[in-house]
């Protein structure tokens, strides 16, 4: 029998305990993954081709304070602009949701609003019909599929934040942003339907080339300072960065549940090991007895240490990243988590940890085995 | 106490270097249990309690929070008058008509922005909401860009000391006082002037309304009356009803320590089970001496069970003591319903010990249930022979 196989025999020689360890490992990166996982949903900027252009627009005041549609004009003329559109956020409840729906609609130009959501496959003929119908929208898949709906059905919303309620009918459905789930319809049908008010919520501004992100941010920023309605600019990627920033502490809540579920992780394997070492003192004695050299038993002993935390990481991780791949989260926690994804950082993470976890499992009974004599060893009966 | 229990209890802490490994991390499951329940207790009990019970709120059908309601002013009229709605000593109604308005404001230490909820309030309006009142400073002049904050808001905003002024809008706002809500969510609100609040945010519409009418029978004819007049298309509640149901933020916090509890918990069985399985395997010798001392196989399973159950309630314990260190401590998060930073404690109240506690307890029986079985099942004379 060669030395792998010895291994190998004895880590399987108590099945269940093995069993027990190796779940427990899984257990908890599996739930440290998940972790990870919801951390990267709440944080996660989004990161798709048309974002490094996109300049949002909103009010200085806050986000919910509409900016004046005279802006316009204005914000076309800007050097290194290349498309505005008006895009309002109008948070309405769709019919049978309760209190909570979890996909937005937003108000835009949609003769303007094309080259916004390059990365959105819209068919030629689809776009044509949304933008020839004012009370039409288009409708991304992932709201389609959830509520099985198609083209030419109607979509009511009860606004909640305007004071007045959209009935509208599908006239395209879009795939390929980084959310697929939001409705766009015209911001004519929302003014008419509040009297024209000549408000809209943000403006969405599509830069020329992402070395002018800066500069037009800053343009657009100085054109309307000391104005009755001041604006800040800044890059999609910073204004989802300002989402994040309003989580407080929540971040740090889950950061910190992290750490202590890699602790508990980390106690538990660590006993279970030095339970399966103590156990078998005698024999390690008489292995050294036999003339194995220390190296040796080390071996024997980080190499099933470390293959328990590596089952229970393959087990843990691997099974997180299945499991996350096959459900569908957006109907499971109904639209709280979208995408739900594992990256390899966080296969990487599990991973290390699990390393981390061998090593330092066996660093306790090593240092048993290393400082006790073939003659102690032998006489111990436990 | 009959032996194999007494025997048990003793082998736990005799025992203490392989069993506390099981004790910590059943201490942990309960910590991040108790400790994420408490959050969402906290937020569940700044908005139960806050409002008046006599109070009545009035906001746009439709509307999930005050912040995202408008109601014109000529509604405001029409419904000043209304002969259920109590009259104060001078002959005016009871009626608070506010203007809210969300501020992008810096936190302190560059900690990023947040939205603040800023509330623009009548005198009545302050009259109707004992709860909140001034910690520091002075309240603010109406006519006067002035701004009173909350005392928990101004540890965590910039330019919230007394004296100081942050501009929003193209208007200027000194800080005068800092008022304190009592544990409401007034506690994540500041307040100015309700005309000021009109003019800088250029509101022609009202937020919300606040009323307290006559007495009971006649805040019930209120709410049949506004309801039932289809031009106003407005909601009415009592003020504490409306505020109970603002606790949305507290689902996903409920739902991520359920989740985290289970999980969490499945590991900790499989440690608490091969903890156990190891004492068993350890006593063989002892477990057969009790059966020949005459002890039934069931005293044997119950005197494991309770040993495991006890384990795990001092893990349960020690969890519940590391999360009560965390009860009354602020923190603060996104509201849903008013998209602001909504100020609220860690709340470990006896029933989430209680629970904590008995979910410990349960995953202790339950990775005992098996090793304790096999245990009983131990022929007498294998065990006694046995190294």
């Amino acid at each position: 029998m060669n030395l792998s196989g010895f291994v190998i025999r004895n880590a399987f020689r108590n099945r269940r305990r093995l069993l027990l360890s190796v779940s427990s490992v899984a257990a908890s990166l599996f739930l440290l993954i998940t972790l990870q996982v919801a951390l990267r949903e709440l944080t996660n900027p989004i990161n798709d081709e048309g974002s490094s252009l996109r300049i949002i627009v909103r009010s200085k005041v806050s986000l919910a304070q509409p900016l004046p549609a005279r802006q316009m004009p204005i914000l076309e003329r800007i050097p290194g602009v290349v498309a505005v559109s008006p895009f309002t956020f109008f948070g309405g409840l769709y019919k049978g949701d309760e209190k909570f729906t979890s996909f937005a609609q937003f108000a835009v130009d949609p003769a303007r609003t094309l080259p916004l959501i390059s990365d959105a496959k819209l068919p030629r003929a689809q776009y044509e019909a949304w933008l020839a119908d004012r009370t039409s929208c288009i409708v991304g898949q992932m709201t389609v599929d959830r509520y099985g709906l198609k083209i030419g059905d109607r979509m009511p919303f009860t606004g909640q934040l305007y004071p007045c309620d959209l009935d509208l009918k599908i006239a395209g459905i879009y795939h390929g942003t980084a959310d697929d789930r939001n409705v766009m319809f015209h911001q004519k049908y929302l003014d008419e339907l509040q009297g024209n008010p000549g408000m809209v919520g943000t403006w969405w501004v599509l830069a020329a080339s992402a070395a002018d992100v800066p500069f037009v941010t800053d343009r657009i920023n100085k054109a309307f300072a000391n104005s009755s309605a001041e604006v800040r600019a800044e890059s999609e990627r910073a204004f989802v960065l300002g989402f994040v920033s309003m989580w407080a502490n929540i971040k740090t809540l889950i950061g910190g549940i992290s750490i202590v579920v890699v602790f508990a992780l980390l106690l538990v394997t660590v006993s279970t090991m030095s339970m399966a070492i103590r156990e078998r003192f005698r024999e390690l004695a008489i292995l050294k007895a036999l003339g194995f050299r220390r190296r040796e038993l080390f071996a024997f002993i980080l190499a099933e240490s470390f293959g328990l935390a590596m089952g229970g990481a393959v087990l843990g991780a691997g099974g997180a990243w299945v499991l996350f791949r096959s459900i569908n989260i957006q109907n499971l926690t109904n639209g709280l988590f979208l995408m739900f994804e594992v990256t390899p950082q966080m296969l990487g993470l599990a991973f290390s940890v699990a390393v981390l976890l061998g090593v330092l499992a066996a660093l306790a009974p090593m240092w048993t085995v290393a400082r006790t004599s073939v003659v102690q060893g032998l006489k111990t009966l436990d | 106490m009959a032996l194999p229990i007494r025997y048990s209890l003793r082998n736990a802490l005799v025992r203490w270097r392989s069993t506390i490994a099981t004790v910590l991390g059943i201490a942990l499951v309960v910590f991040v249990f108790v400790l994420l329940q408490s959050l969402a207790a906290g937020i569940e009990r700044s908005s139960g309690n806050t409002g008046d019970p006599r109070n009545l709120m009035v906001v746009r059908k439709g509307s999930t929070a005050e912040s995202a309601s408008l109601i014109s002013r000529a509604t405001l009229q029409e419904i000043r008058y209304f002969p259920e709605i109590a009259r104060h000593e001078a002959g005016d109604p009871i009626i608070s008509a506010d203007v809210l308005a969300l501020v992008n404001l810096p936190r302190r230490n560059n900690g990023g922005e947040a939205n603040v909820l800023l509330r623009g309030v009548t005198p009545r309006g302050r009259e109707l909401r004992p709860q909140v009142h001034l910690v520091a400073g002075r309240w603010f002049e109406p006519g006067k860009r002035e701004v009173v904050v909350s005392a928990k808001l101004a540890r965590r905003f910039a330019n919230f000391d007394i004296g100081e002024s942050f501009k929003s809008g193209n208007a200027t706002l000194t800080v005068v006082g800092w008022l304190a809500g009592g544990g409401s969510a007034f506690d994540s609100e500041c307040w100015l002037d309700a005309d000021e609040c009109r003019s800088i945010f250029e509101r022609d519409m009202y937020s919300s309304f606040l009323i307290r009418p006559v007495d009971a029978a006649a805040g019930a004819k209120l709410i049949a009356r506004i309801e039932a007049d289809r031009r106003f298309k407005l909601k009415v509640e009592k003020e504490v009803e409306y505020y109970r149901k603002q606790t949305m933020t507290a689902a996903p916090i409920k739902w991520l320590g359920g989740f985290l509890a289970v999980t969490m918990s499945i590991g900790a069985v499989f440690a608490a089970m091969n903890t156990m399985y190891a004492a068993v395997g350890a006593r063989t010798r002892e477990i057969g001496t009790l059966r020949v001392l005459g002890y039934r196989r069931r005293f044997v399973v119950v005197a494991l069970l309770v040993e495991g159950a006890f384990l795990a309630l001092l893990g349960g314990v020690l969890g519940c003591v590391l999360a009560f260190h965390w009860n009354g401590y602020t923190t603060a998060t996104m509201g849903f319903e008013t998209f602001s930073e909504i100020v609220f404690e860690f709340r470990v109240t006896p029933g989430l010990i209680a629970k904590g506690l008995i979910f410990a307890v349960v995953v202790g029986l339950i990775g005992t249930a098996l090793p304790a079985i096999r245990a009983s099942r131990l022929p007498v004379i294998a065990a006694l022979k046995s190294l």
